[in-house]
């Protein structure tokens, strides 16, 4: 597998990465190099490891072998300054938890109010640096959502959830934006904004990497696709990637590791979210 | 140490005063029962034990940690035997067993194949016989009751002291550390992203939630502490879609809770613990039945508006 060679201007740099669930190995031997500002998918059948790697680069997993780092450093210090903001799944999160829509996207500023003066991080929201405000508007206003702000997130819809978990990343202006499925269960307009909120994210220069099955979208937007099933199955230009039969091939070798699951494997693959 | 110590009964005299001149103003009926030293102290108890089971219990709820807590209260068992063989302060062994068992709940789900609920359902009923053993050797059955079930108005000037420095600790805890613990209880995994260690908030929450069980041991007894760690953050949740209001309406509920418990326990002459929780119930199935937005009346209402 070829690996561009782009030192140490590369946001994220995966090597030798070996994860597993109670000895199952999730993935193995996984070699990427996601240079800065490239926006990249990363295209898989279901279980094939995406969100385990997405784990491993927020943390929540200790990786049994390998190592990954951001900006030439271990990828912690760069988490510990804020530097890379994670979108889960809508389904990751409890929205029966009592906190409004600003308090949610203000969780994306937690980070970086340890460098505010002591006595701010004694006291309550209203005593808050300016400056984690106004990315908080500004976060709500690049998703359409500062009419909402009051709101609890438990009444909102699906499109309007996946709109404040990506203006909570946003709040972070991080450098590296990991994002899990943006896309998955979001009506055709909400999926437009997103998809240009990314875009104007790499022009200015930020890392976007995500998890994507929406095959139109990726061919459209993105600079980089790679495919992965435990292993890397193929990167490169997302012409070239998201070929029938490539992503044929991919749903196929899912079959191979992952027997008895093969409806949902497929059609995970071929068939894209509305 | 000595120092300490008079210190810390001098701030429960202090705050004893106080409570008696807000006591003082409520009617004569109410408010006679409250006269004696005893019944002060225990209502002082019962009011810092109502505060801080309702503080933490907004945590409980809201990470499903109900059977940790469970697990927990039951596992201090064995701790308060030891302790008491060893004459050592009891809280210090009931902390420790305490802790012990969570990180063994923790440890068996992590390395083995058994899910969490059999893992807690086995440490903490493991924990709580051997604790029961120890017991039936070496004190007398009224003892065990006492710990069970609780003593509040057998609460010496020690334990009190306990159950304050407890309180004030959980207090300062959740107050410094409240926007990493809210991120953590909300989404882990985005606290972990931002750098901030989950592990060292994880077995923070379970320590705190130790040292509240301690604390509130002779209150309400370890049986029934669970409860008070989980009705008013229940409660509190069916009212409110803000984590703020939450805490401050579970805090409200577990110390109302406690104090007409109290009286109702002292009018009527029945246990003491059973009767808090008792009210801490009837709160519940108020807020279940009239809460405004969550509640049964106004869902039907809305369902009979809707057609």
């Amino acid at each position: 597998m070829a690996i561009n060679s782009d030192g140490p201007t590369a946001a994220v740099e995966v090597h030798g990465l070996y994860a597993a669930y109670q000895r199952q190995p999730v993935l193995e031997n996984i070699d990427l190099v996601f240079p800065t500002g490239q926006w990249t998918a990363i295209v898989g059948p279901n279980g094939a490891g995406k969100s385990t790697l997405f784990h491993v680069l927020t943390g929540s997993m200790k990786p049994l072998r390998g190592s990954v780092h951001a900006f030439g450093h271990p990828i912690a210090e760069h988490r510990r300054a804020g530097h890379i903001a994670y979108m889960a799944q809508r389904e990751a999160i409890e929205w029966d938890f009592p906190v409004s829509v600003w308090e949610t996207v203000m969780g994306g500023r937690f980070g970086h109010m340890r460098q505010d003066a002591w006595w701010r991080r004694c006291l309550p929201a209203r005593w808050y640096h300016p400056r984690h405000r106004d990315a908080v508007r500004q976060a709500l206003e690049a998703v359409d959502m500062l009419a909402y702000s009051n709101r609890p997130i438990g009444a909102l819809s699906g499109g309007q959830k996946k709109r404040v978990l990506l203006a909570r990343a946003l709040a972070q202006q991080a450098r590296i934006l990991l994002l899990d499925e943006p896309l998955a269960g979001v009506d055709p307009p909400s999926e437009k904004l997103i998809l240009d909120v990314l875009r104007r994210e790499r022009q200015a220069g930020h890392t976007v990497i995500m998890v994507t099955h929406d095959m139109p979208s990726a061919r459209r937007y993105v600079d980089h696709v790679v495919l992965i099933n435990r292993i890397i199955r193929g990167e490169g230009r997302p012409d070239d990637m998201l070929s029938d039969a490539k992503l044929a091939a991919l749903a196929v070798s899912a079959i191979d590791t992952s027997a008895g699951d093969v409806g949902s494997v497929s059609g995970s693959i071929t068939t894209t979210t509305s | 140490m000595e120092l300490l110590h008079s210190l810390g009964i001098e701030l429960v005299n202090g705050l004893m005063s106080t409570l008696m001149v807000v006591v003082n103003l409520l009617p004569d009926t109410l408010s006679d029962a409250f006269q004696y030293r005893f019944m002060q102290r225990a209502l002082l108890t019962s009011v810092l034990v109502g505060a801080i089971c309702g503080l933490l219990s907004c945590y409980v709820v809201l990470k499903r940690w109900s059977l940790l807590g469970d697990a927990i209260s039951h596992a201090v068992l064995p701790g308060v035997a030891i302790a008491y063989l060893l004459g050592w302060p009891f809280f210090i062994g009931a902390f420790i067993t305490g802790a012990l068992t969570s990180v063994g709940i923790g440890a068996i789900e992590r390395h083995t194949r058994i899910k969490s609920d059999a893992a807690m359902g086995l440490m903490f009923t493991g924990a709580f016989a051997l604790g029961i053993v120890i017991i039936s050797k070496i004190a007398s059955s009224t003892h065990l009751m006492h710990i069970l079930f609780g003593n509040v108005l057998g609460v010496r000037e020690s334990a009190l002291v306990l159950t304050l420095v407890a309180s004030v600790i959980a207090l300062l805890v959740v107050w410094l550390c409240f926007r990493p613990l809210l991120l953590y209880a909300f989404d882990p995994q985005q606290a972990q992203a931002l750098g901030f260690n989950t592990s060292v908030i994880h077995y923070g929450l379970i320590l705190l939630l130790t040292l509240t069980i301690v604390a509130s041991l002779e209150t309400v007894g370890i049986i029934l502490v669970v409860a008070m760690l989980i009705t008013p953050g229940a409660t509190a949740h069916l009212l409110t879609d803000r984590f703020r209001t939450m805490m401050l309406i579970s805090v409200s509920v577990g110390v109302s809770s406690a104090v007409i418990g109290l009286w109702l326990s002292a009018a009527l002459d029945v246990a003491s613990g059973g009767t808090i929780v008792l009210v801490a119930t009837g709160w519940f199935f108020m807020a279940l039945v009239f809460s405004p937005k969550h509640g049964v009346l106004a869902r039907q209402w809305r369902r009979w508006r809707m057609g």
